[in-house]
């Protein structure tokens, strides 16, 4: 990247929190809070709920404004290129499909068996009994853990699915076998 | 009760507090294991590449509430846990350093330019023993400066500072941390504004919940924990990742296996070190008063001036700065570990954090109650006990434990540790980042959690890829609710006056100092490199 993209990527940044700070003071703040700058409360001239927004839109205006006039030039570069970024969110997705797993293996399991064997199981009062209690927790975090080594090493290998299994087997020991009193993800939702 | 009574009640505190088990009828306090497993864990994270002390913290805080549960007698056994991994993470980020030439934390960097070359020359051992002494002695130089000077600095706030200036005071902090940290003065605002900002969302005096868009997420208010460690664990862990997968076809050169070597450190050397140690742990000190000056400015300045000195007094057979000097490693050593107790200066006698660490402390002070860091903390009371006063003396006794284990077993542990640099980042990251999201998760009980931690890290993500730097969103977030609270009261101690932070001579002068300190900084040149 030549040194005009540097300066680029200052100004456009500058730009983009001087829009974000005028957009907060002149519509957000106005229209979501219900008092002013100040208000009287029984004749007596009080803080209102949006000053201190205010002052917070106004530390954005300054340093958008700066950083768009006295900073533009400086040659800053960014630590990382836009094929990085899609790989974050690629990672991003796969932590949330993870514990999105997460959330619904469970039930999910549980409504499988009531199928099968016609019970009346409910995932809510299985939450904290073995292995219900583990089962959303193992799938979806060996889907989080075991995805995003894949993603990094651009390739999937059992040695990720290996270290997944026994990262997930040691904080179920860490968090769950110990203490009575802590559900592990997704339990406390039910 | 006079000061020294308080002072023993704190000693007390840590040395017979709940007990664990007794040897020959003598109490061995759970507040004293915390302390030791939290510095021995501190070494090893601060050993790992790419782990950190934050990262321990935030893995161990929910963990350590859930077993101490959040009663008075929890604050000293979690923040002592918590004051050991931040000593041990300083002297154990200097092991890859020097056998790998990989600093283990960020502030390890200037130490590998002379521990490297001493390794590589077979004088290992002798390059981290130099650094374990340097590390220990500014640590400890270090925790005398904070242990004086916290509590006249939160009696000068209290006897001389009202409502209006405190707020000027917080409004000045905020000011120097947007320009001290991160090298723009423009990036820390925005990074400022940002923190103050998610910090009033869904808060506020009025009964609707302001910024809340009626939605009920955002009614309740933004969560300390899901912000505060979504911006700077998950995101730094989103950084690191991308960092390995940009490299991941880059086939790395197996390190070299270095000769530990048997050298002792004699009293000679000792001698030699001390101008070096000394240098760098008063300047390490001072950086580290400031809030926001990170230890990797201590340990430049600490080196820089150790290699002016070393050219003026080092004979022609010594090795030069840069080429295997053990003074070098003692500068910097020296310099970056003697920030580490000054920085709780401000956090303990004004309530302003000013690194990550006192962040984590707060968090926990936060979490567990009965505990708020700040001038009201330092009130001698004479008629009852003030329990806030005993935890301050606690938490000062837990730093002289953690550095008597720092001088005792900290030297041998540190240098076991060389195993810890050959653990595959790729696979250690993706389980820190699940790791952490759990510990938030089983302190929280809700998926929501996750997914507003997952959204700041995405966050704190774009912030380091915009090279703003995460600290002064911290800050900010976590000084928002008290700066609002402090200007409301000034607000209607005044009479509603609106100029009251101009109308007060100190006030007035903070106010100018906050503006002068920005415009300053966005006049000054950029660092060369």
């Amino acid at each position: 990247m030549n040194k005009h993209h540097f300066q680029n990527i200052n100004v456009v940044t500058g730009l983009f929190f001087t829009a974000l700070a005028l957009l907060l003071l002149l519509v957000w703040i106005p229209l979501d809070s219900d008092t002013g700058l100040i208000e009287k409360v029984r004749r007596q001239v009080a803080i209102g709920d949006a000053l201190a927004p205010t002052v917070a839109a106004v530390f954005l205006l300054i340093g958008g404004g700066l950083l768009m006039l006295l900073e533009g030039k400086r040659d800053t570069p960014p630590a990382m290129d836009a094929a990085s970024v899609k790989f974050v969110v690629r990672v991003f997705t796969m932590l949330v499909l993870g514990f999105l797993v997460m959330r619904y293996a469970g039930p999910l399991a549980v409504e499988v068996m009531n199928t099968i064997q016609g019970s009346d199981l409910e995932y809510r009062l299985l939450r904290d009994t073995a292995p219900w209690k583990w089962l959303g927790y193992v799938l979806g975090g060996t889907l989080a853990i075991c995805g995003t080594i894949s993603l990094t090493e651009g390739r999937f290998s059992l040695r990720a699915l290996v270290v997944a299994l026994l990262a997930i087997a040691a904080m179920i020991a860490i968090f769950d076998l110990p203490f009575d009193d802590l559900l592990l993800p997704p339990n406390g939702d039910f | 009760m006079g000061t020294l009574d308080y002072i023993w009640l704190g000693v007390l505190a840590v040395f017979q507090g709940p007990e664990l088990f007794s040897i020959l009828g003598l109490p061995f306090s759970i507040t004293l294991l915390m302390i030791l497993c939290g510095f021995l864990l501190g070494i090893v994270v601060g050993a790992t590449p790419g782990l950190a002390g934050p990262v321990a913290m935030a893995i161990s805080l929910p963990i350590l509430i859930s077993v101490f549960g959040y009663t008075p007698d929890a604050l000293l056994p979690v923040m002592g846990f918590l004051i050991g991994i931040m000593k041990g993470a300083t002297i154990g980020g200097a092991v890859p350093a020097i056998l790998f030439n990989t600093p283990g934390t960020p502030d390890a960097y200037m130490t590998t330019l002379d521990g490297y070359p001493m390794a590589q020359k077979g004088h290992a051992k002798k390059a981290l023993r130099v650094a374990h002494f340097a590390s220990v002695s500014g640590d400890t130089f270090s925790d005398v400066v904070l242990v004086i000077c916290a509590p006249f600095l939160a009696l000068l706030v209290e006897q001389y500072l009202d409502l209006p200036e405190k707020t000027a005071l917080l409004i000045l902090s905020l000011s120097f941390i947007a320009a001290a940290v991160g090298g723009s003065a423009a990036k820390g605002l925005i990074s400022t504004g940002l923190g103050l900002l998610v910090a009033f969302i869904g808060t506020g005096a009025d009964f609707y919940p302001r910024l809340s868009m009626g939605t009920e997420a955002l009614s309740q208010g933004i969560a300390l924990g899901p912000a505060i460690l979504g911006v700077l664990i998950i995101g730094a862990v989103f950084h690191e990742l991308a960092g390995q997968w940009r490299h991941r076809d880059v086939v790395s050169r197996p390190v070299p296996q270095i000769e530990i070597g048997s050298d002792r450190l004699s009293f000679g050397d000792v001698r030699k070190l001390m101008p070096y140690i000394g240098r760098s742990a008063i300047v390490g000190t001072m950086v580290g008063a400031l809030p926001g000056i990170g230890s990797t400015l201590a340990a430049t300045i600490g080196y820089t001036m150790g290699q002016r000195r070393h050219e003026k007094t080092a004979k022609p057979d010594e090795p030069a700065f840069g080429e295997g000097a053990m003074e070098g490693i003692a500068a910097t050593e020296a310099a970056n570990s003697s920030v580490s107790g000054a920085n709780l200066i401000p956090v303990l006698s004004l309530g302003i954090p000013g690194n990550t660490a006192a962040v984590f402390l707060i968090l926990a002070a936060d979490s567990i109650g009965g505990f708020n860091p700040g001038p009201s903390v330092f009130k001698f009371t004479t008629d009852a006990v003030n329990p806030e006063l005993v935890i301050a003396f606690g938490l000062f006794t837990a730093m002289f434990v953690a550095n008597f284990l720092n001088w005792t077993i900290g030297g041998l542990f540190m240098r076991s540790m060389g195993v810890m640099a050959r653990v595959p980042k790729q696979l250690l990251l993706p389980v820190v980042l699940l790791l952490t999201l759990t510990a938030i998760y089983v302190q929280e009980t809700r998926l929501e959690v996750i997914w507003f931690t997952l959204a700041f890290g995405l966050l704190g993500y774009g912030m380091r890829l915009l090279a703003i730097s995460p600290l002064p969103f911290v800050i900010a977030f976590i000084l928002g609710g008290k700066l609002e609270a402090t200007a409301r009261q000034a607000f209607d101690a005044t009479g509603s006056d609106p100029f009251f932070l101009l109308n007060n001579p100190i006030a007035a002068a903070f106010m100018v100092l906050s503006v002068a300190i920005i415009f300053l900084a966005s006049r000054k040149k950029p660092d060369s490199k």
